[in-house]
């Protein structure tokens, strides 16, 4: 919680809001990086079901989830597209679409959507990742069928005229200025993923490449609608104080009357092998701190067995969460390495998963040195099982994480559609701490043996590099 | 405007009152502290505010308050840092804090079954922090490499230099992270004294929110406070000569350069600050519906996102603004910013942007009080703001109360773009010229 420690991961270290930067379109607007994927669990050790879900004749699903602390809700919409389904040579095409969807219908022109939320007290933006494409409203309670009415009207009535598609294309070149090319560590990001999911479409960026974002046009931009877009393609998430019964009838009366559509077939792609380690070194303008970073491609919740996801949770959590972990432990406190190190897992996929451990070296400490230190504190939990203590406590941090997640009504809906939409089940996300809890000492060993391996890992060195 | 849109307008009807129940909970200890009791999740949530911000750095080592705030969680009483981590991260407290320009923000984060053990850490935390060396020398080297960090980019970089330009020598003027050659500087009997000075009970404001009585919460104010000393440290002067208007180059490479731009605003206690927040909304405070972001993104495609608001600090006021553009289209950017503002005070506002106004600045309130973390947060800024445990109540109906004619007055009086001070990191290239909307 301090300025400067235990900002996980490095990429995202100091991230945290700045005076003027604290305004909500840096917050929530469109994300061209997949969100944080955190795991999903309810409040308490489950008893009950907390969210209901059903199914509406044209297949559109629907999940409520109460929360009456407050007279809010948080009402969404997945649908189950994202970067993965951009066709070949147009990258973005998800992202830009989800800006598309902003740019008005035969009923309310272009631009008015957000206006007429807020007009209603509410707040509205929407988010791509890999897998999905999400749109949310924030807002008073009673404002909720206005708002199943304005997303059943996107649904199908988008006007995707030529001038709407160019100007947002534009917006989307500068987001990407921003997001990605005026941040070394977003472009150093962006190479290594593209190195380790080799042509698997996770290493596409979501946000698209320059080029290819200038290619995306009307015509495919209405193919991209036509196929994608529809009710049994959807969830509608409603968090917030309602009651499953009211949810279900406001639904029915706005959704019901949308068709629903042949849907593109959405392709599994197989993960292609990979059988050396890659090394990048990066040198580029900018960068001022100097960064070792290496990602793992590893299991995810929705392929791996049972059990390997939460393994890797725990894991994660002995080397890499907090003051306490054997990163900063080692690398930072007790060598004087490092300034910053730490590690994160991200599960919350349709294909593989990524394990990321950072380091930030300390003034004179060379590159070969601090990867040598990692090295050993990466072979320590492959060696043996870890200590009891840093055990339970990986694992109380973890579940207690999960109550204070729920503490806020947009992550907790986030949690639930994030599982969804990837193919979970409620039941997966509201029985996960009992999962963590299940997690053994040894299991922890034999996911860390199994899966940090060489060659699964991209290795980037970012070295600083005055701007030209 | 269609039809479908105007029935949508039909439905509004003032949205139904927060649900939250501010108490002032008078402490034994004199600290003002409100409370928000919620009993529907087993945690607590708690923000501490001690007037000991970036502004009482002293002028040679700007960077002492973050410094402090940054060690807060680095040791106390008899546990040495490992063993003070160890204590919170085993009952998953979280606990830490950041200096902002005024006050050192505490964050207090526990299950309820852990209370007692959190509010125990954090009171020592307060009286007896340790800044053992070790701790000392790590998280000096820690806040120099995000030092560096930040300047890579360059919104840190121009917000960094605005408010070096606008306020010039005064302490808001100085980074509020600090400097290398600071943080360089600072030296632990330095921070100590900072702590012994700064960390007293005069002035401290304390939020509460979640799973706790009343009765418990002070006995807990007991624990955090008694042994601080019963002494108020000095306000922050008021800045008296404040930079002129114009614009200001940091020169870096970008792709994208950032302008940040500013000027007076309100303060907090001003009967100025309700009308001009609203006044603001319409301007640039209000994400997609404001006028700023439907001409300059929406428009004409010039940048991803453009904001203004309105900083209160204790001593001054600022209206500021950033947006990022590509370099061929900033000072475009710059330019449709200028003549909005222009035009804004020339013409005023229509009634119904003022209407929508209210409509979303009072329809979205309790989207700000939905969660135990955020309750805290929001209280306690309004504590550092000076109001008054009632403003939660009383506060959708200040801003139902502004009229169309104060609206106008504040763009008149505020909205002048000659008296903007800019600063640009990036160079701008030749623009090119506007695309007509």
């Amino acid at each position: 919680m301090s300025t400067v420690k235990n900002a996980l991961p490095a990429l995202v270290l100091l991230a945290a809001g700045f005076g003027l930067a604290t305004v909500g379109y840096l917050v929530l607007d469109a994300d061209a990086a997949a969100p944080d994927a955190a795991p999903p669990a309810p409040a308490a050790a489950s008893s009950a079901s907390k969210a209901t879900q059903f199914t509406l004749k044209n297949g559109l699903q629907v999940v409520v989830i109460p929360d009456h602390r407050a007279p809010v809700v948080t009402h969404m919409v997945w649908y189950r597209v994202g970067g993965t389904d951009d066709p070949p040579g147009l990258s973005g095409e998800a992202h830009l679409f989800e800006h598309l969807m902003f740019k008005g219908t035969k009923t309310v022109p272009n631009g008015e959507l957000s206006k007429i939320v807020a007009r209603n007290g509410g707040q509205d933006n929407a988010q791509t990742s890999h897998d999905f494409t999400v749109y949310f409203q924030r807002i008073a309670r009673d404002r909720l069928p206005i708002m199943m009415g304005l997303e059943a009207d996107r649904m199908v009535n988008l006007d995707l005229s030529e001038p709407n598609v160019t100007t947002e294309r534009d917006v989307v070149l500068e987001e990407r200025h921003l997001r990605i090319d005026s941040e070394p560590q977003a472009l150093a990001q962006e190479q290594m993923e593209a190195a380790l999911q080799l042509t698997h479409p996770y290493g596409r960026p979501v946000i698209g490449w320059e080029k290819e974002i200038r290619s995306i046009g009307r015509v495919q931009a209405n193919d991209f609608y036509q196929h994608r877009y529809a009710p049994n393609n959807a969830i509608v998430m409603v968090a917030g104080d309602v009651t499953p019964d009211e949810v279900k009838k406001i639904a029915e009366d706005k959704y019901g009357a949308v068709p629903s559509r042949e849907l593109a077939p959405r392709v599994d792609e197989p993960t292609p092998p990979r059988l050396a380690e890659t090394r990048l070194n990066f040198a580029i303008a900018g960068t001022k701190l100097p960064q070792l970073l290496r990602m793992y491609r590893v299991p995810g919740y929705v392929k791996a067995p049972r059990g390997t996801a939460e393994a890797m949770e725990v894991m994660s959590a002995i080397l890499g969460n907090g003051a306490t972990s054997r990163l900063y432990k080692t690398l930072v406190v007790d060598k004087k390495l490092a300034v910053e190190a730490g590690a994160a897992y991200d599960g919350h996929n349709r294909g593989p998963g990524t394990f990321v451990v950072f380091a930030v070296p300390r003034d004179g400490i060379g590159f070969d040195t601090l990867e040598t230190a990692m090295d050993q504190v990466i072979a320590g939990i492959m060696r043996s099982s870890p200590e009891e203590g840093e055990f339970a406590r990986a694992k109380t941090q973890l579940i207690a994480n999960y109550t204070y997640q729920h503490d806020n009504q947009y992550l907790m809906a986030q949690d639930y559609g994030t599982a969804l939409s990837i193919g979970l089940t409620i039941q997966d996300v509201e029985d996960w701490p009992n999962r963590i809890r299940a997690v053994t000492a040894a299991d922890v060993r034999k996911v860390a043996q199994t899966y940090l391996v060489k060659e699964e890992a991209v290795t980037g060195r970012m070295s600083p590099k005055a701007g030209p | 405007m269609t039809k479908f849109v105007l029935a949508l307008l039909a439905l509004l009807v003032p949205v139904a009152a927060n649900a939250i129940t501010v108490k002032s909970v008078q402490g034994p200890t004199g600290v003002e502290t409100w409370l928000s009791e919620e009993h529907a999740l087993p945690m607590i949530a708690v923000n501490i505010s001690f007037p000991a911000g970036s502004a009482y750095d002293p002028a040679d080592k700007p960077g002492l308050a973050n410094m402090t705030a940054s060690l807060i969680d680095e040791g106390a009483g008899d546990l040495a840092s490992d063993a003070f981590k160890q204590a919170l991260e085993s009952r998953a407290i979280q606990f830490g804090a950041n200096a902002d320009r005024d006050y050192i923000v505490v964050s207090l984060i526990t299950l309820k079954e852990n209370a007692d053990e959190a509010f125990r850490l954090a009171g020592l935390a307060f009286a007896h922090p340790r800044f053992d060396a070790e701790a000392v020398e790590r998280i000096r080297v820690a806040i120099l490499a995000s030092l560096k960090q930040e300047d890579e980019d360059p919104n840190r970089a121009a917000a960094k230099a605005w408010y070096a330009a606008y306020f010039g020598t005064h302490p808001y003027g100085r980074p509020q992270a600090g400097t290398p050659a600071g943080i360089a500087a600072i030296k632990a009997e330095d921070i100590k004294a900072f702590a012994a000075e700064h960390l007293v009970r005069g002035g401290i404001k304390v939020a509460v929110s979640g799973d706790i009585t009343e009765v418990q919460l002070k006995k807990y104010l007991q624990t955090l406070f008694t042994p601080l000393p019963a002494k108020s440290g000095l306000p922050v002067p008021k800045p008296t000569d404040l930079g002129r208007p114009g614009t200001r180059n940091v020169v870096r490479n970008e792709a994208a350069p950032v302008a940040i731009f500013g000027f007076v605003g309100p303060m907090r206690a001003d009967p100025d600050y309700i009308p001009a927040f609203v006044t603001n909304y319409i301007l640039g405070g209000g994400s997609f519906s404001a006028r700023l972001m439907d001409e300059v993104r929406d428009k004409r495609g010039l940048t991803y996102g453009i904001s203004t608001q309105i900083n209160d600090f204790r001593s001054a006021s600022i209206l500021v603004g950033s947006v990022q553009s590509d370099k061929t289209k900033i000072l475009t950017a710059l330019d449709v910013t200028k003549s909005e503002m222009a035009r804004f005070a020339k013409d005023g506002a229509m009634a119904n942007e003022l209407a929508d106004a209210k409509t979303y600045l009072t329809g979205s309130f309790p989207l700000g009080l939905d969660s135990n973390a955020k309750i805290a947060r929001t209280l306690n800024g309004y504590q550092r703001a000076g109001l008054d445990a009632d403003y939660v109540v009383k506060r959708n109906a200040m801003i139902q109360a502004v009229t169309l004619a104060q609206v106008n007055a504040m763009a008149k009086k505020y909205f002048d773009p000659s008296r903007l001070v800019v600063v640009i990191a990036g160079t701008p290239a030749a623009p090119q010229p506007a695309q007509k909307p």
